[in-house]
């Protein structure tokens, strides 16, 4: 079986979420099939500018074939688009004229899934919101499969996506809360799909000793992995963190690991390591009384995964319905939406050992049982599978919906986009799926 | 302290441990708000703190309308103005070949007036607008920001009155408490005991005078031993004090138990073991009445029940 995974940025030293994701299962599907990753030649994900030369290498005995930007992205068109789109009432025009500008646009890449098509059984396309993913959905509606990595955020609210959800031959979801917002959104129950997620290189040892001798900290502490920003909740956790210190009194530290784009408060009782590497960061979370993840938005948070893996409990933010449906569905962590929430359970997992532990040994069970590799290798194998198993069955594959006409794609007939999201279901998907 | 509940680590179940801090936190706080909740009653805070009644009638008007910049028609959006504004036309490709002839033909246009210090003005004008805006935007920040913290002090300031009040009511209750109890150590040895007693099993609307004479359950001559007996107390005072301190007594409930505390003359407590100590007695007119040598002392350290006060207003 030949496996395309289309993605928009690939690398070794590439770590947004989405990359890495596909990075990984790239890597991992290459011992079941032939993988070949489809990307383009960009590095930094705001400009989308050719850093990366175009043409083919091998990663990690994975061949990656690059294809070049055709214009990289003007910050205040996007911001302008952005606005128009999210918070006013629009045309699709607008919305495909937001894509373009979001970018990244290689319509080499898309031209080059359309030609090659039949060269490749199946096509992974990674994040639903770029270029690439639309427009390679449309090219091969019928081969193509689709981890969306969806947030809770405008962007799903778009109506051309809708159609996207629909038309492609299946998705592979991070999670169940994920699964129920696009289901609200496109309506798409009908399209074969499976929650999955992804696994973790997490060693198999760990060494929380030398982490605390090598940055000299002794008292014990909660770990913060990730950048530092006021998008993924770190100004309240900061000052959630700063009124628990005062209040609590006791010697627990806030350990902050990744680059700052956020002025961090002088407290002795935060500390900020910059960014680390893997070994350190696992060792960290090893010795760590817990991770917090204060992040609002998060189709899959990979750092809660490797806690668990690692048998740490996860302190996480309420308002994520993803986070918390995790938290539930594991029994391996606590969540807040408040700063007395946040009081309560920092200090349960602080002041409670036996409480904490087993919230890390059920966090570890649950990644061993849903988010081990061999898992999702499975997952995705049994999958694909299915769907040759389908074509060889003679059962239509799927085609992409026709775009409206010229005149239709510029009637003012879609709601701001946020107004969509908002209205959209909330909270942890429980009911249906209890457990994955 | 947070988190004084036990959990069991056998059986963590995170949906239970959260409905269970959730609910203490509930007990805790006077009124319970989320983090929404503030933020909606900030905001009619502030609608109410714009109230065109008490500030510039059109105020909260212009406020409303600031808060949403990007509504279609509510504000004219800022403009960028080039030296070459003038001269443009909005007729698409005609419009451009009429923008190249108007700029060609300036310098006849300047023959008649000049152009320069309007396009100076107005570009001026522009970047006002635009820094206007920016600090609009900042205040506008500011002072919602202000208007939360505000709220969720207010919330701070109920809650800690709410508690102010009911620790007051516990502290009044524990003084009567108190109170009632130095008074029944001092009242059991005599007639005292024998006498609260039966009181408790009076019917309540009983005529006063039937009474007197039920309470000391030996009839007028008990009576007149406890009067000679308070007399007697009251003689043993400090000498020149007996009548100054019989007048405070007179004006409060406190001033006439301390005065009954400096005469105390009970002897040993022959109080049955784990009987129960008197209610504190309200310091009513009674009371101090009785204090003053009435023929109800017996009353004074009696429990303040609602219809015996009501006995002794009555009388």
């Amino acid at each position: 079986m030949k496996i395309a995974v289309v993605v928009q940025r690939y690398g070794l030293d590439i770590n947004g979420g989405a990359e890495l994701h596909a990075r990984y299962v790239a890597e991992h599907l290459a011992a079941h099939a032939d993988v070949e990753v489809l990307t383009s030649c960009a590095h930094d994900y705001i400009t989308w500018r050719n850093e990366l030369p175009a043409g083919r290498e091998t990663l990690n005995g994975v061949p990656v074939h690059r294809f070049p930007v055709s214009r990289q992205r003007v910050v205040e068109q996007f911001a302008r688009l952005s606005a128009r789109v999210f918070e006013q009432p629009h045309s699709l025009a607008h919305e495909l004229a937001w894509l373009e500008s979001e970018g990244p646009t290689s319509p080499a890449l898309i031209r080059y899934i359309q030609q090659n098509q039949d060269h490749f059984d199946y096509f992974i396309f990674f994040s639903f919101r770029y270029y690439h993913a639309f427009h390679g959905i449309r090219a091969v509606a019928g081969r193509s499969l689709l981890v969306p990595t969806a947030e809770r955020e405008g962007a799903v609210g778009l109506s051309m996506f809708a159609p996207v959800f629909r038309s492609v031959r299946a998705i592979m979801y991070n999670s169940f809360e994920e699964r129920e917002m696009i289901r609200a959104v496109s309506d798409n129950g009908s399209v074969p799909h499976v929650v999955v997620g992804i696994g973790s290189e997490v060693p198999s040892e760990t060494k929380p000793e030398r982490f605390r001798q090598h940055y000299g900290i002794q008292s014990p502490f909660v770990v913060y992995v990730g950048r530092i920003d006021e998008n993924k909740g770190c100004k309240e956790l900061f000052a959630y963190f700063q009124r628990y210190a005062s209040a609590i009194g006791g010697d627990l530290l806030l350990v902050l690991m990744g680059n700052s784009i956020l002025q961090i408060p002088d407290h002795p009782r935060i500390r900020h390591l910059g960014f680390v590497s893997d070994e350190d960061k696992f060792n960290a979370i090893a010795a760590s009384e817990a991770l917090i993840m204060p992040s609002y938005f998060e189709s899959l948070s990979m750092v809660a995964l490797e806690a668990w893996a690692l048998g740490r409990p996860v302190l996480a933010n309420g308002r994520c319905d993803v986070l918390t449906g995790q938290c539930i569905r594991s029994n391996g962590g606590l969540y807040y939406t408040s700063y007395q929430e946040f009081r309560e359970t920092l200090h349960l997992i602080e002041s409670n050992g036996p409480v904490a532990h087993a919230l890390g040994d059920n966090g570890r069970a649950f990644y061993r049982r849903h988010y081990d590799w061999p898992v999702i290798e499975r997952k995705y194998m049994d999958m694909l599978n299915q769907l040759q198993q389908a074509d060889r069955a003679g059962q239509a594959p799927g085609r992409a919906e026709p775009l409206p006409g010229w005149w239709d794609r510029r009637r003012v007939t879609c709601r701001p986009a946020n107004d969509v999201v908002r209205d959209l279901p909330s909270g942890p998907a429980l009911k249906k799926a209890r457990r994955p | 302290m947070p988190s004084e509940f036990t959990v069991r680590s056998d059986s963590v179940d995170v949906e239970q441990i959260m409905g269970r801090i959730q609910a203490r936190i509930r007990e805790k706080r006077g009124v319970d708000y989320t983090e929404d909740e503030i933020q909606k009653l900030a905001n009619v805070t502030i609608e109410k703190f714009l109230d065109p009644t008490r500030v510039r009638s059109e105020l909260l008007e212009l406020y409303l309308k600031g808060r949403d910049a990007s509504e279609p028609g509510t504000v004219p959006q800022n403009f960028t103005f080039t030296r070459y504004e003038i001269y443009k036309s909005s007729r698409g490709i005609p419009g451009k070949i009429i923008g190249a002839l108007r700029l060609m033909l300036s310098p006849i246009l300047k023959l008649f007036i000049n152009p320069n210090p309007i396009i100076h003005a107005l570009q001026s004008q522009s970047l006002i607008n635009a820094h206007n805006e920016h600090i609009e935007r900042l205040n506008y920040a500011l002072i919602h920001n202000l208007v939360v913290e505000l709220t969720r002090v207010g919330i701070e300031v109920r809650n800690l009155k709410m508690r102010v009040e009911s620790l007051s009511s516990r502290l009044d209750f524990d003084e009567r408490r108190a109170r009632a109890l130095e008074s029944a150590v001092q009242y059991r040895p005599g007639a005292g005991l024998a006498a609260a007693e039966p009181v408790r099993e009076r019917p309540a609307q009983q005529p006063h005078t039937d009474r007197r004479d039920a309470d000391t359950g030996e009839g007028p001559a008990k009576g007149d031993a406890q009067r000679r007996r308070r007399r007697r107390r009251r003689g043993r005072g400090t000498p020149g004090s007996a009548g100054p301190m019989s007048a405070e007594g007179s004006e409060s409930g406190q001033s006439g138990s301390d005065h009954e505390d400096s005469g105390l003359d009970n002897g040993p407590d022959d109080r049955p073991a784990g009987a129960a100590p008197a209610p504190a007695p309200t310091p009513t007119p009674a009371a101090t009445a009785a204090s003053d040598g009435g023929s109800h002392a017996t009353e004074s350290a009696r429990p303040a029940a609602p219809d015996q006060e009501r006995h002794t207003t009555d009388q």
